[in-house]
């Protein structure tokens, strides 16, 4: 049971630097959880539960729960993080971390916003009419032709953007 | 107290897959957007100003 040996290693080292155990601690809790743990634990909105993360202690952490019981500057600063966490999953930055999760969700979006241009892909070839001939290239371009000879929008619209003089779209 | 962390200790699907997902993804809307955009024919109907070259129509 590793958070039960990394236990013991902080009891018998005390306060010889916590990091190393944080770490396995932290690894091991945030697996699989093995039947001493609750399964609700605190959370940024309910920080105090009432009941505590390890419920079933073994002898050296009952010991340890006695010891609680008395005055506190008794207690090392191994014990002290030990108890906390007994008490608690996770530390408020533990649990308050970031995360790369966004990049999974924008990627699927993406995925799926690419998926909707293959189904159009297929409208395109199986659903659409033919094309009107009124779309076609020859037909455009003598309609906008005739457009021009009626001057249409000379103010501001199409037959403003046209050189009459130089018989070209002006720059 | 000593704030570490505990990410870099157990990385979940989304600090391993993250950004391969997310690089993948994009890449394949763009490409399959601008291929749909372009290749497949689809009539836009843009604005004929600077694009079409008018055509004389009388004589039909």
């Amino acid at each position: 049971m590793l958070p039960r040996a990394a236990w013991s290693l902080v009891l018998r080292k005390g306060g010889r630097g916590r990091r190393g155990m944080h770490s396995s601690e932290g690894t091991t809790r945030g697996g699989g959880k093995m039947s001493p743990y609750t399964n609700c634990y605190a959370q940024r909105y309910y920080p105090m539960p009432e009941e505590p993360f390890c419920t079933e202690l073994n002898a050296e952490q009952q010991a340890l729960k006695e010891k609680e019981k008395g005055s506190w500057t008794q207690l090392t600063h191994a014990e002290k993080v030990a108890l906390y966490r007994l008490q608690f999953n996770e530390t408020f930055a533990e649990m308050n971390r970031r995360s790369n999760e966004w990049k999974t969700v924008m990627g699927c979006v993406f995925f799926f916003i690419g998926f909707a241009a293959l189904v159009i892909w297929w409208q395109r070839v199986y659903v659409f009419p033919p094309k009107p001939i009124t779309l076609t290239d020859e037909w455009k371009a003598q309609q906008l032709q005739r457009m021009l000879d009626m001057k249409v929008n000379p103010v501001q619209g199409l037959a403003s953007r046209w050189d009459y003089e130089k018989k070209q779209w002006k720059k | 107290m000593a704030r570490q962390s505990h990410q870099k200790c157990t990385p979940d699907f989304h600090d391993k897959y993250g950004n391969a997902v997310l690089a993948s993804g994009a890449t394949f809307c763009i490409a399959v957007w601008t291929s749909v955009a372009t290749q497949i024919k689809i009539e836009w109907n843009l604005s004929p100003v600077s694009r079409v070259t008018p055509k004389e129509w009388r004589d039909q």
